[in-house]
């Protein structure tokens, strides 16, 4: 009998990934159930931020809410933090303890820098809803490939929040009940596993759950301090003591029945506005609300898959009155910071009368298309043909005005006066229809043309400049114009001066018979 | 490093041989005035400054084959706050693609006109597609021509800058100065329709200054 060998496919590490038992190998085993992922985005400071954002520099503010001598500092501002000012203080003893700014409550004004957040976050995922008054909640599950996974999309949330000027506090939870309580409560806690979300929940205090206070009264009067403590209550008793409501809540927030979420749709027209609390004269202080607008009119023009060409812009000066001004792009463009340029160029140009009360902007014609991103898949920059030059253009006419650049054109007509122009904003270049009345083009016309013909004095009938001129020969004799009202007739000659420049002088054949200077040569 | 690639940077200079401009060189069109510029022609990149001690003896004749080159690359031409107005059959008659020509106009009351033609004189060296950009200023402050030295290195744009004989005196950053000068012609006969002109190198980087040539224009 032949000796058996020992079989080597016996071992583990031998066999084949296909055989190997389902807990030996991790990777290729239990694929991860693809559930929703929610994000929610909760701003404390939302009331405060919204009237203070806009400013360059950081003052100390605090939200007053009451009436005459019974108002109180209901939110403060980190600046106002350290000035010892808390949050219910009487509004005397905030200003005893430095100089503040007090600021009241605009919603209206929350309510629309909430929807233009939801805007903004429309670039991390097309699912974004907004959870009023202070919140945004995002599915991200599908998005997390784009950004490198939740690392990489929670640090552009962040850079993100940075920039618009919010201070926000985030989870990650799979509903998204879980989530929002979870921003409200412990910032930055990421649950990814559904079987990990009554670990996370059960500390929460209650006041999470935004509860109606008689609700709230409730449930304090028995002791029930944490959500995890009100979850340990009977089903029955809860829904008995309390509202059914409560417990559909509860069903919701654990995953146990569905909670569909409305997403929002971004509007066709963009409208975002800036308060500005306290006096702005300088700007340069402007630029930095408008950046801010920018920023969220790029992340509007993203989710649209658009660019735009038009910039309606409005300052406020309090109630009285208004500057308007419009930024026009000569190609279409989605990248704030050439936006941003041309309004720092434009603000320079302007004189602010008065003390600016709030920054406006307003976009309303949206150009479809266009590339999708500044950069291709290697994050090189791309110039198409003609971005530099818009860039360039706009640039140029935002600081020194429109009518700074000019290109030119030629006209036929046989007066040299009328043998060129300005070619019109936007005019399209006429090819080919280009025609010369003279054939030796390179010596019969100056290379400049003085704007205004200078008349020259004459000494024994010679005209003078730099010292008596001396005339070639030959002469050009241009005459007639009797369509329009520019008729003339002249003889023209090239004249050179003693220190060697040559000019094109004329010599009026009728009226005065001036002699004058019209051109200089090179 | 080798020492091929060592040769091959600008910063070193070698006796004998000229340092050919970066990105090649354009004719100027006259074989002449070819002759004296280092690398055989105009620079496209870095500044210029051309040198007159009058306006219309010249000057802009010698760069206009150049441009018209240029434009017809499909490269822009432009002329920032030039004292005239340049005359379109002209250019057209020299070779010039008029719809590659912008010319910078400021308004005349801004008080602040110098610095802004300064400025828009910049943002037209700095502009990608932009093949040369002029300008007439008569002075211009060392740090700024350094400035505007490294924005037209930077983009590959040819800056010209047209300067009156005065300023040859003062030093400048640009890597080719040159100076000209009309040629008396005798007082006696008749006027000649074409003017005679010396051309001079006041300094050229990484090649022999002080080589002159006549040129009929």
């Amino acid at each position: 009998m032949p000796v058996a060998l020992p079989l080597t496919t016996t071992l583990p590490m031998a066999r084949p990934a296909s055989l190997r038992p389902l807990d030996d190998a991790q990777p290729l085993t239990r694929p991860q159930p693809v559930t929703a992922l929610w994000l929610h985005v909760h701003l404390p400071q939302l009331p405060l931020e919204v009237l203070t954002r806009g400013m360059a520099h950081a003052r100390a503010c605090v939200l007053v809410q009451g009436e005459g001598s019974r108002r109180k500092v209901v939110m403060v501002n980190t600046r106002a933090a350290t000035l010892g000012i808390r949050t219910g203080m009487p509004l005397g003893a905030a200003h005893a303890l430095g100089e503040i700014v007090e600021l009241e409550r605009n919603e209206r004004a929350e309510q629309h820098a909430l929807e233009n957040l939801g805007l903004w976050a429309m670039q991390l995922t097309p699912l974004v809803s907004l959870v009023p008054p202070d919140g945004v909640l995002l599915e991200v599950r599908g998005s997390l490939r784009l950004f490198h996974g939740l690392d990489g999309l929670l640090a552009r949330l962040r850079q993100g929040l940075k920039q618009l000027g919010y201070r926000g506090q985030y989870a990650v939870a799979p509903t998204p009940l879980a989530a929002t309580l979870l921003a409200r409560g412990t910032a930055r806690s990421v649950v990814q596993d559904s079987h990990d979300l009554g670990r996370h929940l059960s500390s929460l205090p209650l006041e999470v759950l935004r509860l109606a206070p008689s609700e709230q009264a409730a449930l304090d009067s028995i002791g029930v301090r944490t959500l995890g403590e009100c979850r340990r209550l009977a089903r029955a008793d809860l829904a008995r003591r309390l509202s059914p409501a409560l417990l559909a809540l509860f069903d919701r927030l654990y995953g146990q029945s569905p909670d569909p979420r409305v997403t929002m749709v971004a509007p066709s027209v963009f409208e975002a506005a800036l308060e500005l609390p306290w006096e702005v004269r300088d700007a340069q202080a402007l630029v930095t609300a408008g950046q801010r607008l920018l920023l969220e009119l790029q992340a509007y023009l993203r989710a649209h898959v658009a660019m735009t060409r038009h910039l309606h812009w409005r300052v406020r000066h309090g109630e009285r009155y208004e500057q308007r001004f419009d930024i026009r792009l000569t190609h279409p463009a989605r990248d704030h910071e050439h936006m941003l340029l041309l309004l720092r160029e434009t603000l320079m140009r302007m004189t602010l009368r008065e003390s600016v009360t709030s920054l406006e902007l307003k976009v309303d014609e949206l150009v479809h298309g266009g590339p999708t991103m500044g950069a291709d898949l290697f994050g090189v920059r791309h110039h198409a043909q003609g971005e530099a030059y818009g860039s360039f253009v706009d640039r140029l006419r935002s600081r020194c005005g429109s009518q700074a650049l000019r290109a030119m054109d030629l006209h036929s007509d046989h007066r040299p006066e009328v043998a060129w122009r300005w070619r019109e904003n936007n005019e399209p270049v006429r090819r080919g229809g280009i025609k010369t009345l003279f054939s030796d083009g390179l010596n019969t016309r100056p290379v400049w043309l003085v704007k205004e013909p200078v008349t020259l004095s004459t000494q024994h009938g010679l005209p003078q400049f730099d010292g008596p001129l001396r005339l070639v020969p030959a002469r050009e004799r241009i005459d007639t114009g009797w369509w329009d009202e520019r008729g003339l007739a002249r003889d023209y000659f090239i004249a050179k001066t003693t220190r060697g420049s040559r000019l094109w002088v004329y010599k009026e054949l009728d009226g005065e018979q001036r002699w004058r200077l019209h051109g200089v040569f090179e | 490093m080798t020492l091929d690639e060592l040769l091959q940077r600008a910063c070193v200079w070698r006796a004998g041989v000229g340092t050919p401009p970066v990105g090649g060189s354009l004719t100027s069109g006259y074989a002449a005035l070819d002759g004296i510029l280092p690398g055989g022609g105009w620079p496209r990149s870095g500044l210029t400054e051309i040198l007159a001690a009058t306006t219309g003896i010249g000057a802009l004749r010698l760069v206009l084959p150049a441009l018209a080159r240029l434009s017809r690359e499909g490269r822009w031409i432009i002329w920032v706050a030039p004292p005239h107005v340049p005359y379109s059959p002209a250019l057209h008659g020299h070779g010039l693609d008029l719809t590659r020509v912008l010319v910078v106009e400021l308004a005349e009351d801004e008080a602040s006109t110098r610095m802004q033609t300064l400025w828009a004189y910049e943002q037209a060296l700095r502009f990608a597609d932009c093949g040369a950009a002029l300008l007439w200023q008569d002075s211009i402050s060392n740090p700024r021509l350094r400035r505007l030295q490294i924005a037209a290195a930077a983009s590959s744009t040819w800056g010209l800058v047209f300067r009156p004989a005065s300023c040859a005196a003062q030093p400048s950053p640009a890597p080719l100065r040159l100076e000209i000068e009309a040629l008396n012609e005798p007082r006696s006969g008749a006027v000649a329709k074409a003017s005679s002109l010396r051309v001079s190198v006041r300094k050229a980087r990484g090649a022999r200054a002080g080589l002159h040539c006549q040129l009929e224009l």
